[in-house]
């Protein structure tokens, strides 16, 4: 049963992916990002990560595709003219991603991989509690990067007075 | 249960797709809506790996994931509040428009 | 896990503390004290309270003693996450260090109203790096290096005025990400190969092992990352727009500071947890593994960067390429792969960091007063204003590797360290080629001092007025230079003795 699950979900997740970046109307892009993300959030249930999953939804799904749905109405985007391919680009770009996909999918092939599946489940209170043990430097750490991300987006995005 | 290698092919494929998105969209959102994507990969192949690894006690994957989506998040904000400071000067997000810098 | 003290985390980590304490109040004191005040009064004060906070964790740094390597409660929470020897510290005084200067070449311009940010976003971002400096995990590698990297985006996206000034952000953010999102990917298979996130247990699981692709993979993706942060061809597109567009302080720490703690935890984690996964970049003996993956970088910084600094007609565009060729050369010291490896890349890229600081500050000044940073407002300066016509004198010529300045002594170090290296002197063609290279950069260094010298200036040739601060500012940076190019045992010697005490640890 988890197995079709995984097929489905995996499924899923690229062909929106991919529907993100071929999409034309950028808020298209993003709604297809949103159902991307929410199937990604299924394939980590898959693995047990249910408190992850969770996560996904809320902050991904939720908070930040929010974000950018705001700035792109915000902003009034149209779609995109008619684009005039760059071929350079478009040539470089594709050959560095079929290469990039072609090393990963021999490399994975052929590397022997752990295969033992673990009984162990994500719990919420064990995660809590190294969060503010094993993890506490990291965790501070971040507490000064979203400071700085408030400065930051506060400052770049009021409007000077004068 | 799906082999590991399922899962690792699937979020190279993702990151695949995700870096296609962000070298050839034109609208600078969209690139950073590519590299959403990519992240999202990275954060897949660390829960697979924790899943299937001989000591998942230690939860080190998930932990990470943990971070890499508060990150990816401020990074979001922060990439947007560039995006709408560069429209305030250009009126337009075209990244093919921007080019006031050249050598 | 009970009974973890806080209060000995807080000690270890206490010049970060002291930092990022320091950010808090010339933010708090900034918006809710100064807001009326005249600017250059909302500067000083920030800037003294910014200077205080770097000049105590300095203090701590060089007074208290390492902590042995005892297991207290709070040292084995921390275990195998936050590094802190001799070597560490050096480290950290030499950014501390050039956050000061930063902080005192930001005097003179002035592009913002947001003193208050300005000043904490230089802080944070200090910290950022003094964590990826201590980092023993690649989750600290990963946060702190984001940590870093968003205060660079916002500090060079700071002057609003400007137009450029958000193009380069944009660009710098853009490349930014999606090498951030390839470190990530990266890390996750290095994670997964190794099954552990500590550079440690990543070197005894790793370097028994046969290096197989995918291992390979993780490695090339983690260069990408770094060779973006150290802006190494062919990651370096971000750079010259960067360093262009952005406030001239801002380009002056990107090119220090990130410079100097992104290279120590690059060579960090590539001699200690790749270890054994080195490979052979020998001349046709080349084998799989991190090191001809970075030869081949190196070459390429080395090749493009010289090449295309010909070219510009801004002074700091072509210190963003001249900072590229420089990264090239620094590599070789992570090429040689060894203990004389490793002190030479500290010595060159700490040197480079304050010789460049310097150049960005006269380039602030001029900027400042003529309006651009074309190569050709820089005419005549050495008639308009001979002190900073001299300071730049030594910067250039010490970029350029000319003795006595420093940056001849870091080349001759770094190349003797890179010929030594690895068997029959397999780096040899690497070094030959650099030493090529850095006669071509003699041309366009001297450039700019024909400029300063030769040319006589256009128009207006009126002595440019420089504040005694920055004169006094310059002539240290410049002094620096020439006294660690004389003496370089003053720095050599401490980072010898530092590397050798942590690698007995």
């Amino acid at each position: 049963m988890s197995d079709y699950l995984f097929y489905i979900f995996a499924a899923l997740t690229v062909i929106c992916g991919a529907l993100v970046i071929i999409n034309k109307n950028p808020i298209n892009s993003a709604m297809f990002l949103v159902l991307s993300i929410a199937s990604m959030a299924g394939l980590f249930v898959l693995l047990h990560a249910f408190f992850l999953a969770a996560v996904q939804v809320l902050v991904y799904a939720g908070a930040v595709m929010v974000l950018f749905l705001f700035v792109i109405m915000l902003l009034d985007l149209k779609e995109e003219q008619r684009r005039k391919i760059n071929t350079f680009g478009a040539v470089t770009g594709v050959a560095s991603v079929a290469a990039i996909g072609y090393v990963f999918y021999q490399s994975i092939r052929n590397t022997p991989l752990p295969n033992a599946v673990a009984h162990s489940e994500g719990d919420t209170v064990v995660l809590g509690k190294l969060l503010f043990t094993d993890y506490v430097l990291p965790f501070e750490i971040l507490s000064i990067l979203l400071l700085v991300a408030m400065v930051g987006v506060i400052l770049l995005s009021k409007k000077d007075l004068k | 249960m799906v082999p590991l290698y399922y899962y690792l092919i699937f979020s190279a494929l993702l990151f695949s797709v995700g870096l296609a998105g962000a070298l050839t969209r034109r609208n600078a959102i969209l690139v950073l809506i590519g590299i959403e994507l990519m992240l999202n990969a990275a954060n897949l192949n660390f829960i697979a790996f924790w899943r299937y690894s001989p000591d998942p006690e230690a939860l080190t994957g998930m932990m990470f994931v943990i971070f890499s989506i508060a990150v990816a998040a401020a990074e979001a904000a922060v990439g947007l509040a560039l995006i709408i400071a560069i429209y305030r000067h250009y009126r337009t997000v075209d990244l093919t428009k921007v080019d006031s810098l050249k050598g | 896990m009970s009974g973890i003290s806080y209060s000995e985390i807080l000690k270890l980590v206490a010049p970060e503390m002291l930092v990022s304490l320091a950010a808090l109040a010339v933010l708090a004191i900034d918006l809710l004290v100064m807001r009326e005040a005249p600017q250059r009064y909302r500067f000083w004060t920030g800037a003294a309270f910014a200077g205080l906070g770097c000049g105590l964790a300095i203090a701590w740094l060089l007074a208290m003693n390492p902590p042995p390597h005892s297991m207290s409660a709070g040292l084995s929470l921390l275990q195998g996450t936050y590094a802190d020897d001799v070597l560490v510290r050096l480290v950290k005084v030499a950014l501390l260090v050039m956050t000061l200067f930063t902080l005192a070449i930001s005097m003179e311009s002035n592009f913002t109203d947001h003193i208050g940010e300005y000043l904490a976003l230089i802080l944070l971002a200090t910290v950022g790096m003094m964590f990826l400096v201590s980092s023993e995990n690649l989750l600290m590698v990963f946060i702190s290096l984001e940590l870093t990297s968003l205060s660079l985006y916002i500090l060079t996206a700071f002057n609003k005025r400007n137009v450029e000034s958000a193009e380069a952000a944009l660009k710098y953010f853009l490349f930014g990400g999606m090498s951030a999102a390839f470190t990530l990917f990266g890390l996750s298979l290095v994670y997964g190969l190794a099954g552990s996130i500590q550079f440690s247990e990543i070197y005894s699981k790793l370097h028994a092992a046969k290096i197989d692709t995918l291992l390979l993979a993780a490695i090339v993706m983690t260069v990408i990352g770094f060779g973006f942060k150290i802006a190494a061809v062919p990651f370096h597109l971000w750079a010259p727009d960067a360093y262009q567009g952005a406030p001239t302080p801002s380009a002056a720490f990107i090119a220090s500071g990130s410079k100097v703690a992104s290279f120590f935890i690059f060579a960090k984690l590539m001699m200690q947890a790749f270890a054994g996964a080195e490979g052979n970049g020998a001349w046709r003996h080349f084998t799989p593994g991190w090191l001809p993956v970075v030869a081949t970088v190196a070459a390429c910084s080395m090749l493009l960067g010289n090449l295309a600094a010909i070219v510009q007609g801004n002074v700091k565009r072509l210190l963003a390429y001249s900072a590229i060729a420089h990264a090239g050369y620094a590599l070789l010291g992570l090429l040689s792969n060894s203990q004389q490896g490793m002190s030479s890349l500290i010595y060159y890229i700490v040197t480079y960091g304050l010789t460049v600081l310097g150049a960005f500050g006269v380039v602030a000044i001029v900027e400042e007063r003529t309006g651009d940073a074309s190569i050709s407002s820089f005419a005549g300066l050495g008639r308009r204003q001979p002190l900073l016509g001299l300071c730049m004198m030594v910067f250039m010529l010490s970029l350029a590797g000319i003795p006595p300045l420093a940056g001849f002594f870091g080349k001759f170090y770094l190349f003797t360290a890179a010929i030594g290296a690895g068997k029959d002197m397999g780096m040899l063609w690497l070094v030959i080629f650099a030493i090529a290279m850095s006669a071509v950069s003699l041309y366009y260094y001297l450039q700019v001092l024909k400029q300063i010298y030769v040319v006589p200036a256009v128009e207006d040739s009126r002595p440019i007025v420089v504040p005694v601060s920055s004169r006094i500012i310059l002539s240290l940076l410049a002094l620096v230079v020439v006294v660690l190019g004389c003496a370089p045992e003053l720095l050599l010697g401490r980072l010898i003795t530092a590397i050798k005490l942590a690698s007995h640890q």
